[in-house]
């Protein structure tokens, strides 16, 4: 990756440099195609008041609960779904279901059960995730060579120790592939959701750039939301995936 | 005294409907002490037999007694030896050495020392702190022999552990496990369809027939330890072995 980085450096710095070229064109109003310099100037706005921050930690927050959520009951299902069949053919047949559901789609049953509520946030970014965890981590342990199994059953491990010591890090390679799109619909559900709930939060920040007619503010916060997406992606899960693979003889 | 007795073990493996006989009555006793390799043809249903005396699958007719008790499910007093090992990848070499004492709830020090004796025994002691893809096939299978000495059976159950290995590894292995049985006395099954290793390995070897297996004939094997692969002297035990598993084969081969 860092035999790249110049190359990757160079190539952010002529699309911006494109950007601001186009931009001072002239060939669209600054209202709507802003050039870079106003952007980073709104950045620096949001940065020096706070609320650019505050937009962050508030949808961060929201992020990592519904995601812990999502994670914990996503594995427990997942779980059980591979070891019992019978919960496999009902409520397996209806995880697929409803993985087919946008996350955006729960924002209505949302407000309506919850209110314009953090809460309600936190629902629409638990459940986008949820099944992507879930069907990783049944796919996880439905792979797990039952040598392992056997071995483990045949050292004296049962039940719960089965399912601590042996089942789930065995499983632990699909279940970080779960956990990273799980992030991604979470991210995305914690987004669509602040939009439409217009609650504080990044998606909030983003409605307020609409209805100010501020289309700097828009594009910052989408590249605050890009930014943070990057970093989520390259300081956890990568980092975490990494390890998995080196363990495992994979990388 | 007799540790493990097999009584009319019968096994049948269910397909589609089809049913195949596995295993048909076998009958078998292993002494104390003993060192008893099982050989047939390959896919005659060996493994499954010391499956079902590990207690991981259960014979559909039949029993196995354990000191003269049935056995009913898995006992850390009847530990098996996987054919590729089942290395725990997550882990490292100590701690799959110590998985079993971990899971019996040993506290941490004591762990230790038991590892760092088998480790030393089976010359990992430099690879403690690996995980099982940095080492070689001999040394993986290495691990899982110290994984399983931990446990401290009574009785190791070995499902050909040196199938996938090089002529050299096995050939060192072979001698090793000799003087690792001398020196603790666990009754040994080993399961091969190699009949140099058999002869080189048992006290007794048990002749195992075709599907459906039963015991065919058993063979003392009286010969000064540590033996050796190349030992002119054990050609003759090997042609007497290859002479009953022949007929074995054959019929294997025309039933396939």
């Amino acid at each position: 990756m860092a035999k790249y980085l110049g190359k990757k450096i160079a190539f952010y710095v002529i699309l911006v440099a494109v950007w601001q070229v186009v931009a001072m064109a002239d060939i669209w109003p600054n209202t709507i195609f802003p050039s870079p310099s106003e952007v980073a100037e709104d950045l620096a706005y949001g940065a020096a008041d706070g609320s650019l921050f505050y937009g962050i930690a508030t949808s961060m927050w929201r992020l990592i609960v519904g995601l812990s959520i999502a994670i914990a009951g996503g594995v427990v299902l997942g779980i059980f779904m591979a070891r019992v069949e019978i919960v496999n053919q009902t409520i397996g047949s209806l995880v697929l279901g409803l993985q087919s559901i946008p996350s955006i789609a729960w924002v209505p049953i949302a407000i309506l059960w919850f209110g314009l509520t953090d809460s309600g946030i936190i629902f629409v970014t638990a459940i986008g995730a949820i099944f992507a965890v879930t069907i990783n981590t049944y796919t996880g342990v439905k792979n797990i060579d039952p040598n392992y199994i056997a071995a483990a059953r045949n050292m004296g491990a049962k039940g719960s120790q089965l399912v601590t010591y042996v089942l789930i890090p065995a499983a632990f390679p699909y279940m970080i592939s779960g956990f990273k799109q799980g992030w991604a619909f979470a991210w995305r559900g914690v987004i669509g959701a602040e939009l439409l709930f217009s609650f504080l939060g990044l998606g909030f920040l983003l409605n307020v750039g609409r209805q100010l007619n501020d289309v700097s503010q828009v594009i910052a916060i989408m590249i605050v939301i890009m930014g943070m997406g990057i970093l989520i992606d390259g300081f956890v899960f990568k980092r975490i995936e990494n390890k998995v693979m080196y363990r495992w003889g994979l990388r | 005294m007799t540790k493990l007795e097999a009584k009319n073990i019968v096994k049948n493996f269910g397909h589609n409907g089809y049913k195949l006989k596995a295993l048909d009555n076998v009958n078998l006793k292993i002494e104390d002490g003993d060192f008893v390799c099982l050989v047939g043809p390959s896919g005659c249903g060996k493994s499954t037999f010391l499956r079902i005396v590990a207690g991981l699958d259960t014979p559909d007719g039949g029993e196995i007694l354990f000191d003269g008790k049935p056995v009913t499910s898995t006992g850390p007093e009847r530990i098996l030896v996987f054919q590729e090992g089942a290395l725990f990848p997550w882990l490292k070499v100590r701690d799959n050495v110590e998985f079993g004492l971990k899971i019996a709830g040993i506290p941490k020090d004591e762990r230790e020392q038991i590892s760092n004796r088998y480790l030393e025994m089976m010359q990992l002691t430099k690879f403690a702190n690996s995980y099982t893809f940095q080492l070689s096939t001999g040394m993986k299978q290495r691990v899982a022999i110290a994984r399983a000495l931990a446990m401290d059976p009574d009785v190791l159950l070995m499902d050909e552990p040196f199938a996938s290995l090089d002529a050299q590894t096995r050939d060192l292995l072979l001698v090793e496990l000799q003087l690792i049985w001398e020196k603790t006395k666990k009754t040994i099954v080993f399961v091969t369809h190699n009949v140099a290793e058999a002869v080189v390995l048992g006290n007794k070897v048990i002749v195992m027939k075709h599907r459906p297996t039963s015991v065919k004939k058993e063979i003392s094997i009286d010969y000064k330890r540590p033996r050796l692969t190349e030992d002119e002297n054990l050609l003759k035990f090997q042609k007497e072995i290859i002479s009953e598993l022949r007929p074995e084969v054959t019929e294997k081969s025309s039933s396939e």
